[in-house]
């Protein structure tokens, strides 16, 4: 038994969540070796930011992260509107800091989805994907748009929010904790569930920092890092929140931790909800026609906590009206790059709920 | 009267042999064409089932509520290009598929199926061993998998047969041990205990509630045996595409599903049979089979509720619950029936 049998296991293959490719070597069922092999979702994001106006850029960072596309945007802004020097006013930082939430509780809605799928439950994806079409309707209330929304704007956001989509948003948060221990139950009280993701695919917070591990991932290891809280951004520094952690660093943590994550999101919204400044949802100086006359010199860079772990831009001007070199700083490559250490002497079927467990998103890690 | 008898007078002036043989043959043909009608509305109950489950609708479009949805899907698979693998092992990777097809609707011309008004017994053959019979028939179909999955030469098709083969040995033990536990209660009061009919009438109380220990340990290995989520490491469509069937299209694949659904059927027919005293029920015995049907879709709508809410059990999981739960649960049920059949007279 000796001799390792290669298996190939992606980038068609119901659970690789996108075109993820593993190249396994296995000993009957146990895996000896994982080498990840990315780059089939590759568009040359960071390229075509070169090419475009500060203000267009943003629908590349939407395509990147396709389930937490505000997360991209509020990332990308927060780089782009340090570099130009047009801070959007407060109504729209409220309006921005309610979007990524949403957006957040969006993806991580997916992500549990996705993970039961993995393990063989069918049953939970759909009442993950009722709730978070609720959530893409107020998306497409406030902007026209589900998924790749491009709502935020340099300076702003595109569109002001109604009164109406605030009224549909208190009615998400009134509903949703509900909902949202049901879809909790659905998992944590099968005991299936449980033996298939306690103990598996433990990370130890040493390697986790010394991989990069960021977001959840991080936190389900016992490391209570978060942008949020580290470096606040939007109004993460007037809300009060707390960042869930679990010492126990196994798959079934950081589902805990995605779902604590979710129910922390919720009360974000509900101190916010009510306190939304009346004034300009964008900054003069960013108007319409005016907006692609920005010019950027100087380099920044900026990190936010997108849904899946630290996301950071660091952007390059020379003055121009494009930006020299954008760089993304991509949360879930870094968290794809322990996938080895974890699934190291697991078993195949482990190996796919521990790949579930990291939440990746291709669009993002391939850019 | 039973409808072979009814058969065999419409054949008689063929002689003995050849008028028996012939309304054998028919009668088969005719459950042959039934089951498969049923087997088709279960795939159609099934998707209706899991949609209201998932809060979904489910098929909609084709018919009234979506009612010849399943035609239109069989009549795809049937027309569909069969992709054959380059490297496969010819003879094998046809055959597989039939061998699931002919275990799964032998053991279903074996089973009895009490009698309905007008047409008297449904029951083919009564023999004294249908209980051994049924049991032999049913074991061919794992060959039928394995053979898939070595002869489609396929890295998944291949690790999906040899968890196919790691899971059936460990079920398959207890699971006869179950039945031992019932051929020795039935045959404190019947004489041949190794027949179903037999067993069915010695159920003065359905032996699920003598024997829970056994209902739970054979209903297991009826979800085993179907393969189909907690147990469905064989196909584990998340970890090995599709397993044994990977590399299976068109009509062949058909064949592995329907396989599957014919066995969830199959599976609930026993337990109803063996445990919950099968075609008696209340009023007249003359609608046996309606009772037995009924009973059967409790089973098979527990069962679909399972294999919705369950996520996949890992193959070394299952093992250890097969030999280190199952079979001690098995013993300890066959001491219990032991004693109660001896000690109580039961």
């Amino acid at each position: 038994m000796s001799e390792l049998m290669q298996l190939n296991i992606g980038p068609q293959h119901p659970s690789t969540h996108g075109v993820l490719r593993l190249k396994v070597k296995v000993e009957g069922e146990i895996i000896r070796e994982v080498e990840p092999v990315i780059g089939y979702l590759h568009r040359n994001a960071e390229k075509l930011c070169e090419m475009t106006y500060y203000c267009d850029n943003l629908v590349y960072f939407d395509r990147m992260d396709y389930v937490a596309s505000m997360n991209m945007e509020a990332g990308y802004l927060e780089a782009a509107e340090k570099l130009l020097g047009i801070p959007p006013p407060e109504r729209a930082i409220y309006i921005r800091t309610i979007m990524n939430e949403l957006s957040r509780i969006a993806s991580h809605l997916v992500w549990a989805g996705a993970f039961g799928l993995d393990l063989g439950m069918l049953t939970p994806f759909f009442y993950c994907f009722v709730q978070r079409e609720k959530i893409l309707r107020i998306f497409t209330e406030a902007c026209g748009s589900r998924q790749e929304t491009n709502y935020f704007s340099i300076g702003g956001v595109y569109q002001d929010l109604t009164p109406e989509i605030v009224d549909h948003v208190k009615a998400f948060i009134t509903e949703f904790p509900r909902k949202l221990e049901e879809i909790y139950n659905l998992f944590a009280k099968n005991d299936v569930f449980i033996q298939r993701t306690k103990g598996i695919g433990y990370l130890s917070p040493e390697v986790a920092i010394q991989y990069g591990v960021t977001g959840p991932i991080l936190r389900a290891s016992g490391v209570p890092y978060d942008v949020r809280k580290a470096e606040p951004y939007l109004l993460y520094d007037r809300v009060n929140f707390d960042i869930p952690v679990s010492k126990k660093g196994d798959s079934l943590a950081r589902f805990l931790v995605r779902f604590e994550e979710m129910r922390q999101s919720i009360r974000i919204l509900g101190q916010i909800i009510d306190k939304i400044p009346e004034g300009p949802f964008f900054n003069p100086k960013a108007k319409k026609p005016l907006m692609i006359r920005l010019r950027g010199d100087g380099e920044v860079y900026a990190r936010t906590e997108s849904s899946k772990g630290e996301f950071g831009v660091y952007i390059v001007g020379d003055g121009g009206v494009k930006p020299y070199r954008v760089h993304v700083r991509s949360p879930a490559f870094k968290n794809l790059s322990i996938l080895p250490v974890l699934a190291k002497d697991q078993m195949i079927a482990d190996l796919i709920s521990i790949s579930g467990s990291i939440d990746l998103v291709f669009g993002e890690i391939d850019r | 009267m039973s409808l072979l008898q009814t058969l065999y007078g419409i054949f008689s002036f063929l002689g003995h042999y050849p008028g028996y043989a012939i309304s054998y043959l028919i009668e088969t043909v005719l459950y042959l064409i039934v089951i498969s009608l049923f087997l088709i509305f279960m795939i159609y109950l099934f998707r209706k089932f899991m949609a209201r489950l998932q809060l979904r609708l489910g098929p909609n479009r084709v018919g009234k509520f979506g009612s010849l949805q399943l035609i239109a899907d069989a009549l795809k698979l049937v027309g569909k290009e069969s992709i054959l693998p380059k490297e496969r092992d010819d003879l094998p990777y046809r055959v597989a598929p039939m061998i699931v097809m002919v275990g799964l609707f032998l053991a279903f011309t074996i089973l009895p199926y009490g009698s309905l008004i007008g047409i008297g017994s449904l029951t083919v053959t009564n023999s004294a061993v249908t209980l051994v019979l049924v049991f032999a028939v049913i074991s061919i179909m794992p060959i039928g998998e394995v053979l898939a999955g070595v002869s489609s030469h396929n890295k998944y098709a291949l690790i999906g047969a040899l968890r196919s083969i790691a899971k059936d040995i460990s079920f398959e033990v207890p699971m006869m041990i179950s039945i031992l536990a019932i051929v020795m209660m039935a045959s404190a009061r019947v004489p041949d205990s190794l027949s179903i009919s037999s067993i069915v009438s010695a159920q003065f109380l359905p032996y699920a509630v003598l024997q829970p220990l056994g209902i739970f340990v054979f209903f297991t290995a009826m979800v085993a045996r179907a393969s189909y989520t907690p147990f469905d490491m064989g196909e584990s469509d998340s970890e090995l595409v599709s397993g044994y069937s990977t590399e299976y299209t068109g009509m062949r694949f058909a064949m592995f599903y329907v396989g599957l659904f014919g066995s969830i059927l199959l599976g609930s027919m026993l337990v109803s049979l063996l445990y919950l005293s099968g075609y008696n029920g209340p009023l007249s015995t003359d609608v046996g089979v309606i009772w037995l049907v009924i009973k059967a879709m409790i089973l098979v709508l527990i069962s679909f509720t399972v294999w919705l809410s369950m996520p996949r059990i890992r193959i070394d999981k299952f093992v250890n619950f097969g030999w280190k739960y199952l079979l001690p649960i098995s013993f300890a049920n066959l001491i219990i029936s032991g004693i109660l059949t001896l000690g109580l007279g039961w």
